[in-house]
């Protein structure tokens, strides 16, 4: 397999692999694939199933529900763990808004890398609060 | 100051009502529940104050709780009702201030003791990923520009 | 293989350039001569075959081809039993392997898969530029420039049918003290050696299966476990016939299963020492053997294509692609064949796209069709289908289609509804049909489920919004006998198809 060094060292830099100790991280990003996305290409697609997770290496994605935009995503951000853990389609599409770097993990995995990486989880605790704080200020 | 001893079931069973929690376990809840302190506050004793470190989770008990935002009462809080319960995983400031209104006791979960628990329970964290998932998505689903 | 009395294909301008010699660049070229598109097939190699000229080295194929099958050879139906065969139009170019085949095994010899494609060649007479070998690229506004051995091609598109086959080793110390698989040699020489495998991927086990009888011992280690495809309930992972180590080490019979890195390679003389480090953090391991070969893996030989701009990703550095195989950062740059696989398609729970030759064949002329409409002005025929025959037109794709068969999740079969009512659009990539901008249509595919079972799904686009119709598992995939898949079908396709 390709020097992945370098993708160990790009996922290191993510908020969400920050409190991984590089052996750990090595396992990361074996277990993650890395896919490329033009500008506009859908990467997450609202109502289908068996979507996966996501988390954005370069670039930047456009959260886009019935085609109108919500919010930009950009390195770092993850996206497609709502579905996943809810067992139910996306509830919006995630496309690409330029050249896109992502890594990918399948949803019937998802649940195991969670638990065999806590740290991983704890961070998606985190940044899932912050969400809802975000969420909970705008629905009043 | 009238004291309350709450039995660990009594402090699971306040804890299962905060949204955070909802659709845990009782197994998974009673860990918790034993992390969290009986807390009483006098009249017009502060709880937290705006713009402080989130250091945890207050349920009310019994006697009840003035929320102020900026010198201005907004809300009150009564038996069965809670406030900094998402600082209990991310510690962010408070955005409002909560004063004692008589004697008061409350149910405490500082976020420390919160996150031992957790760490110690994957499955729970994963539990709680997908609460907070589900709260999302409806917020999302509901919300209009 | 006799020689052609003039060499096809001179260097010079070209409306395209298919630069290949295996299966995917045979296929797209023979369908494109089919359609009519005038272009040039040129390889570097001497005779057809592409990596079938050498790998694999000790094993049959991992593909089958039956002689005896439910549908009778030559049929539409049969290719789904006959992963080797190119797709032919006529019935001589058809299920030519089976004929080739000495009926010991249902899976080719390596020497059977390349006059399989030889035969393919020489019946079709297609012809093809042998012993050019592309070198450096460039673009310029008339199109691609091809650098080659024997002087410069022109065209504004460019095929690129170049296998994943390049030898790949990762960096560490004493890298160069290690063979790769591509330069294994033949069994009996490494007899009674113990010998150190770096990879525990398919092209790992087929070294440790195929040496088993001749090393005295054998070491397979790599960071990762072994996945098992009996597990994965698919075609990922080490494939049933390569096991036999694995049985090995659990009977103590010298075979070691490592999930290790390995850290250095050192020279001791004629003997070498292998420095690993366990992936659970226990420790290292130093582990002496007489040979080491790096089982890992391979990328795709590009050349100078990133230079130009096309996007690659992953450890096999696969160049990204639209839908219908056009790179996604470089329009008029195309793929046949395994390096297809870099166009995913939609991988739901996890799957992808296959690029082995019994899936790639089709890409290849889908690829040669989508072209041919595209940019020779030659259309794709999308005959009008009676709106009452459309739910058993569906089923019976699911039922028999061998694209859908050997693409599950990846090709669908779409009927459109244009103004005069709905046409039948043939099989597209169903990534293609899910994220387009066509009208109101449906498209009809295969996906298996985490426990092996084969359904039916129905992809309906309304208004510009899909949504996804997961039909029943039937014991003996008689779809069309399904009046419950029929009821929710018609259910589904309701006010659509008029």
């Amino acid at each position: 397999m390709a020097d992945t060094e370098a993708l160990i060292d790009e996922l290191g830099g993510l908020a969400l692999f920050a409190d991984l100790p590089r052996p750990e991280l090595a396992a990361v990003a074996h277990t993650f694939e890395e896919e490329w996305y033009a500008d506009g290409q859908r990467i997450l697609r609202e109502g289908l199933s068996g979507t996966g997770f996501y988390v954005v290496l370069e670039g930047d994605v456009a959260v886009r529900i019935t085609g109108e935009e919500r919010a930009r995503l950009h390195r770092g951000a993850f996206f497609g763990e709502g579905a996943i853990l809810l067992g139910e389609p996306p509830g919006a599409d995630v496309v690409a808004a330029g050249r896109v770097r992502v890594v990918n993990l399948a949803g019937p995995v998802f649940r195991e890398f969670l638990m065999r990486h806590p740290d991983v989880m704890y961070r998606m605790l985190q940044e899932q609060t912050r969400r809802l704080r975000s969420a909970n200020r705008w629905s009043r | 100051m009238a004291t309350m001893v709450l039995t660990l079931d009594d402090k699971a069973a306040a804890l299962g009502r905060v949204a955070l929690f909802d659709g845990l376990e009782r197994a998974s809840l009673l860990p918790i529940a034993d992390a969290a302190t009986e807390v009483a506050f006098g009249d017009g004793d502060a709880l937290v104050i705006q713009g402080q470190v989130g250091t945890g989770l207050f349920i009310v008990v019994s006697g009840a709780v003035r929320i102020v935002l900026s010198g201005e009462d907004v809300a009150r809080l009564g038996p069965g009702d809670y406030l900094g319960e998402l600082a209990v995983i991310d510690r962010q400031p408070r955005s409002a201030s909560a004063f004692a209104v008589g004697d008061t006791t409350c149910l405490a979960l500082a976020s420390w003791d919160f996150f031992r628990r957790v760490d110690a329970d994957p499955a729970l964290a994963h539990a709680l990923l997908r609460g907070l998932a589900l709260r999302i998505r409806s917020l999302s689903e509901h919300h209009h520009h | 293989m006799e020689p052609l009395a003039t060499a096809p294909f001179p260097p010079g301008d070209y409306p395209l350039v298919v630069v290949g010699s295996g299966p995917g660049a045979l296929q797209v070229s023979y369908s494109l001569r089919r359609l009519g598109v005038d272009h040039a097939l040129i390889t570097a190699d001497d005779r057809p075959g592409g990596m079938f000229l050498r790998f694999p080295f000790f094993q049959r194929l991992l593909s089958w081809t039956k002689p005896y099958a439910p549908a009778p050879r030559g049929t539409r139906a049969y290719e789904r039993y006959d992963w080797n065969s190119l797709l032919g139009d006529e019935a001589e170019h058809r299920a030519i392997q089976p004929e080739l085949m000495d009926g010991s095994s249902e899976f080719p010899a390596r020497p059977e898969m390349e006059a399989s494609l030889a035969e393919f060649v020489r019946r079709s007479a297609l012809p093809v530029r042998y012993g050019v070998r592309w070198q450096a690229t460039r673009q310029d506004e008339g199109g691609f420039v091809l650098e080659t051995s024997a002087g410069e091609y022109r065209a504004r598109h460019v095929i690129f049918a170049v296998g994943v086959a390049e030898a790949f080793t990762p960096e560490f110390p004493g890298r160069e003290h290690v063979a790769h698989y591509v330069d294994t040699r033949p069994a009996e020489s490494y007899a009674g050696k113990r010998l150190f495998i770096i990879g525990k991927q398919n092209s790992g086990f087929e070294l440790a299966s195929g040496l088993l009888s001749w090393a005295s011992r054998i070491v397979l280690a790599s960071p990762r476990p072994a996945k098992l495809s009996v597990q994965t309930n698919s075609l990922a992972g080490i494939r049933a016939r390569y096991v036999q180590p694995i049985e090995d080490r659990f009977m103590g019979g010298g075979v070691f299963i490592l999930d290790a890195a390995i850290d250095a390679v050192e020279r001791l003389g004629d003997r070498y020492l292998v420095r690993t480090r366990a992936s659970d953090g226990s420790g290292n391991l130093d582990v002496e053997a007489d040979e080491v070969i790096a089982a890992t893996g391979f990328t795709a030989p590009l050349l100078d294509l990133p230079a130009l701009g096309v996007a690659t990703f992953g450890p096999s550095r696969l160049p990204a692609q639209t839908p219908w195989w056009e790179s996604a950062s470089v329009p008029g740059i195309h793929f046949a064949g395994t390096i297809t696989m870099g166009a995913q398609g939609l991988k739901k729970n996890g799957v992808s796209g296959t690029g082995a030759v019994h899936g790639a064949r089709y890409n290849a002329r889908l690829l040669a069709g989508e072209l041919a409409e595209r940019h020779f002005g030659i259309p794709r025929p999308r005959p009008a289908i009676d709106p009452k025959a459309v739910v058993d037109r569906l089923l019976e794709e699911a039922a028999d289609g061998p694209e859908l068969w050997n693409q599950k999740g990846y090709l669908a079969f779409a009927i459109v509804v244009g103004p005069d009512g709905p046409h039948e659009d043939g099989v597209v990539p169903l990534q293609a049909f899910v994220d387009g901008d066509g009208g109101d249509g449906v498209a009809m595919t295969l996906e298996g489920d985490a426990e092996g079972a084969i359904r039916p799904v129905a992809y309906v686009r309304r208004g510009g919004a899909i949504s996804e119709l997961t039909l029943d598992p039937e014991p003996l995939h008689e779809f069309r006998a399904s009046g419950d898949s029929r009821r929710r079908l018609t259910e589904a396709l309701r006010g659509v198809l008029s």
